[in-house]
């Protein structure tokens, strides 16, 4: 089966209603949808993609859904200012204002909530509380007991801390580096009873700490949860040849190959756009580099091999792929 | 439809010790004594002071009475607890492993169907499949869920049974964890009295 | 399209359950060859040909009232048909707004939703029901609200929790299922679930669509198309009761084979669900006598050449072993090995 060149993923377009500076690097933004009415359901830990069209290219950043999940009338997310950034956050401090219009992919939740776990425990550090806050309105209406922990650089860095410290303190610690007060993460991942799951959500060396104490201690991998972001499988841009049809093209960086023989008019098979039904699959002639594939269809060998590829999730690191189309 | 080679059905190993545990829970039932003594053995050897972190459930078996429990408390480890029903031991173990901290390990060895009733209190704690370790020894017989009257059926040996709502049932490898349980369905539905000849065939 | 609801047929008894030509045409047929073996045959389910079964996410055809007359019957007699575990209650949540978006999107002349913060008001008018309702409050529903919708859908519907790099059945309403039951394979893991299927696993089929499903996302919902057979129009065809339509499976003779032989193609829609993170699987089911089918003469060709040529383990797995013969031979007067086209239309 194959279909026009039509991208299935819709993005909905929304409008910058508010923008506050929550420190002097995290901005807050409140999106409402242009068309009006709700925005989509989601559950908390969820990330949106925000779509950003620059003069020079698109930028597709992820950023954690905070707002309640159960107020679907905006959205809010915080941006944390990465320096030197020639990137999206310097994109959304910089060039977004009130009243810009933006466009946001569907939420996707690669962080959620266990709903077996008998404890939570949440570890957050700086921007990294962003999940939490969305997941804390979940929390608070269950009935199964959590702790959050939650670490910055000083008050003035912690985004957030007044909201959280007020709204339930039995739940929530603070620790600030500059007073330093640090979380026992030793000492409080050997304390927790059967069926806690942890969450951690921060900078890379905290998640890396928290990682390597929880293995030391006996927990298993399944308990222990980090934020990840749903990475689509893009890489440097590089030209494709299309032997038959004698076609030439480009795949964009953020574009996947079957989208871009899509886009130069040709109507190749696919099914199911997920790399594991076999149905793209593609015999390479020539390429100057490697395949990068990131399917679940071929075999090693197949792979190994360097004569067929499935566009629809697989690239190539080169310059020419010469492709059987 | 598939009566065996079904992979609903449980796999098990021979145990062995998870050194990256922190507390060790041992819970067996009759021949089960064995690989549990083997087990502490190696647990000794490899690093004798987590029997201090040791705690151990036993249950004689009424058919087959031994006092197995000697070696367990000859091992010196943090706790024994013997039983002489399978009941009294799943309260005191529940009881337990509510006090239970992350890091626990749990070794079970014994019939599948005793060893069912383990697994159902492992998943009430949320256990993950890489904190439990079970080994099957003693009988294979069955305990059955009759699929059309939702009766158990225990100690199955055959390959057919007849259930209490006197339907013949042909004893499938589908296991369910939640009722620790393979399925019996009508074996002669389409051609009433059309059965396979009743063989032993898990002894 | 005017569609005359049916509401004196039946799937038990008498089974006088008919389609009529509008129904025979939009059949699924789920063979696009002549050849039939497992694959991922996972496609995105975003709509497809006016007037067919995918136009819509979710079907609603003229069997309509007496499938959801049935399922009511079969949670009488059963009602641990519809189950869900405790921490299932988001995901039955978000079933239920699929439903109501759906179908109200979708057959705006049947079904109305008026939705006012959580305050919404739900009107089924084939099945006269009026509801107001609160959003998120169970008890301002007469059931659960898994039960609640899945009672006016058609077809059968499971609720699935994602962890640990898995799905997991945990919930549903299975009124109609082809031989399987969900109350033993509550809380089985997707590998589990599947352990019945023959040859499946040696192949990586559930590996591949398992790794498809977990990640599955919000607003891009797939479907696939499996199938068996039925003898007479008996949706509950469940191992429960298995002792009342296995006996069928022997009373099938080249005089009645015709009507009472049913090609039965389920259409399965998997969604990825917003507050739970879950995925709901929908079963649904159409059915078509071999006489119907033998109206169409690229299916008579297409299902003979099918069944005569099915690998044996499908054909047990199926339930096929008895009544295959008497099918492929009746079949067989339609076949003057002419070929067929690619792709599932009748032409």
């Amino acid at each position: 089966m194959s279909a026009g060149a039509a991208d299935h993923a819709d993005t909905i377009p929304v409008r910058v209603v508010a923008i506050d500076e929550v420190t002097p690097q995290i901005r807050r933004f409140t999106l409402e949808p242009v068309a009006g009415g709700e925005l989509p359901a989601f559950s908390g830990g969820s990330h949106i993609i925000v779509v950003m069209r620059g003069a020079q290219r698109v930028y597709r950043n992820p950023y954690s859904l905070m707002s309640s999940p159960h107020d679907l009338g905006n959205y809010q997310i915080s941006v944390l200012r990465v320096d030197p950034s020639r990137g999206g956050s310097a994109f959304m401090h910089e060039q977004v204002r009130v009243g810009s219009q933006i466009e946001i992919a569907h939420p996707v939740n690669l962080f959620s909530l266990a709903k077996l776990a008998r404890k939570h425990l949440l570890l957050a550090g700086g921007i990294g509380i962003t999940p939490f806050m969305a997941q804390l309105h979940d929390l608070r209406a269950g009935n199964v007991p959590y702790e959050l922990h939650y670490a910055t650089r000083s008050p003035t860095h912690g985004a957030y801390c007044e909201l959280l410290s007020s709204a339930e303190p039995e739940c929530v610690r603070l620790y600030h580096d500059s007073h330093k007060h640090f979380i026992d993460i030793e000492g409080l991942l050997g304390q927790q009873p059967l069926g806690t799951h942890v969450y951690v959500c921060g900078p890379s060396g905290m998640i890396a700490r928290v990682l390597d104490t929880a293995h030391a201690l006996g927990w298993p991998d399944s308990h222990v949860h980090y934020e990840k972001f749903a990475a689509p499988p893009t890489g440097d841009a590089f030209d494709a040849t299309l032997l038959r049809s004698g076609i030439e093209l480009r795949v964009q960086p953020d574009q996947s190959l079957l989208e871009a023989i899509e886009a130069a008019g040709v109507d190749a098979p696919y099914l199911c756009r997920g790399g594991v039904c076999g149905f793209c699959r593609t015999e390479v002639v020539a390429v100057d580099g490697e395949l990068v594939h990131n399917d679940h269809f071929l075999s090693n060998e197949e792979k190994a091999s360097g004569k067929v590829i499935m566009p629809c999730v697989s690239r190539a690191r080169c310059t020419k792929l010469v492709l059987d189309l | 439809m598939l009566i065996t080679g079904i992979r609903s059905k449980p796999v098990y190993a021979p145990l062995q010790p998870d050194l990256g545990g922190r507390y060790h829970v041992m819970v067996g039932h009759g021949v089960g004594a064995a690989p549990l003594a083997r087990l502490l053995g190696e647990l000794k050897s490899a690093a004798p002071a987590t029997l201090e972190n040791t705690r151990i459930w036993y249950v004689n078996d009424p058919a087959a009475p031994q006092s197995n429990a000697d070696v367990f408390h000859a091992a010196n480890v943090a706790e024994v607890r013997v039983f002489d029903a399978i009941d009294p031991l799943l309260a005191d173990l529940t009881a337990a492993m509510d006090q239970a901290l992350m890091g626990t390990r749990l070794y079970v060895a014994g019939p599948e169907s005793f060893m069912g009733l383990i697994m159902r209190i492992a998943h009430q704690f949320n256990l993950a499949s890489d904190e439990v370790r079970a080994e099957e020894c003693g009988t294979m017989a069955r305990r059955v869920h009759c699929i059309h009257c939702r009766a158990t059926i225990e100690g199955v040996r055959t390959n057919i049974v007849e259930c209490g709502c006197r339907r013949w049932l042909v004893v499938r490898d589908h296991y369910s964890r939640r009722l620790a349980a393979y399925m019996g369905v009508m074996v002669d539905a389409e051609a009433p009295g059309e059965r396979p000849d009743i063989k032993e065939v898990f002894l | 399209m005017n569609v005359a609801f049916k509401q004196d047929q039946a799937y038990r008894g008498a089974y006088t359950f008919r389609n009529s030509p509008t129904a025979i045409r939009r059949f699924p047929m789920p063979f696009p060859e002549d050849r039939y073996m497992y694959s991922v045959n996972i496609e995105p389910h975003t709509g497809g040909p006016k007037g067919s079964v995918i136009e819509f996410p979710i079907d609603c055809d003229e069997h309509y009232v007496e499938e959801c007359r049935e399922r009511a019957i079969v949670i009488e007699n059963d009602p641990l048909r519809i189950q869900a575990l405790p921490h299932m209650m988001s995901a039955q949540w978000d079933t239920l707004e699929l439903g109501m978006l759906s179908l109200s999107q979708s057959y705006p002349d049947r079904f109305t939703l008026t939705r006012n913060a959580r305050n919404w008001h739900w009107i089924n008018r084939p099945l006269g029901l009026d509801q107001k309702f609160v959003f998120g409050d169970p008890k301002s529903l007469p059931y659960e609200p898994l039960e609640y919708i899945t009672r006016q859908l058609q077809g059968d519907w499971v609720i699935m929790d994602q962890r640990d790099n898995d799905l997991w059945v945990e919930g549903g309403m299975v009124t109609g299922p082809a031989d399987w039951s969900m109350d033993f394979d509550m809380g089985m893991s997707f590998k589990e679930w599947h352990g019945p299927v023959p040859l499946g696993h040696e192949m990586g089929v559930f590996d591949r669509a398992l790794k498809f499903l977990l990640n599955l996302r919000l607003n891009e919902p797939v479907r696939r198309y499996n199938w068996t057979m039925t003898v007479n129009a008996n949706l509950d065809s469940s191992p429960h009761n298995y002792p009342d339509w296995g006996p069928d499976r022997t009373t099938v003779t080249m005089e009645n084979v015709a009507k009472k032989l049913h090609l039965r193609t389920e259409l399965q829609g998997l969604w990825r669900l917003p507050r739970s993170n879950g995925i709901v699987f929908m079963v649904r089911t159409y059915m078509l006598s071999l006489g119907d089918i033998a109206t169409v003469p690229k299916w008579a060709r297409r299902v003979h050449r099918v069944l005569r040529d099915l690998h044996p383990a499908l054909v047990d797995y199926k339930g096929l072993t008895r009544h295959r013969p008497v099918a492929v031979k009746w079949l067989s007067q339609f076949d003057d090995g002419s070929p067929t086209t690619p792709g599932i239309a009748p032409e």
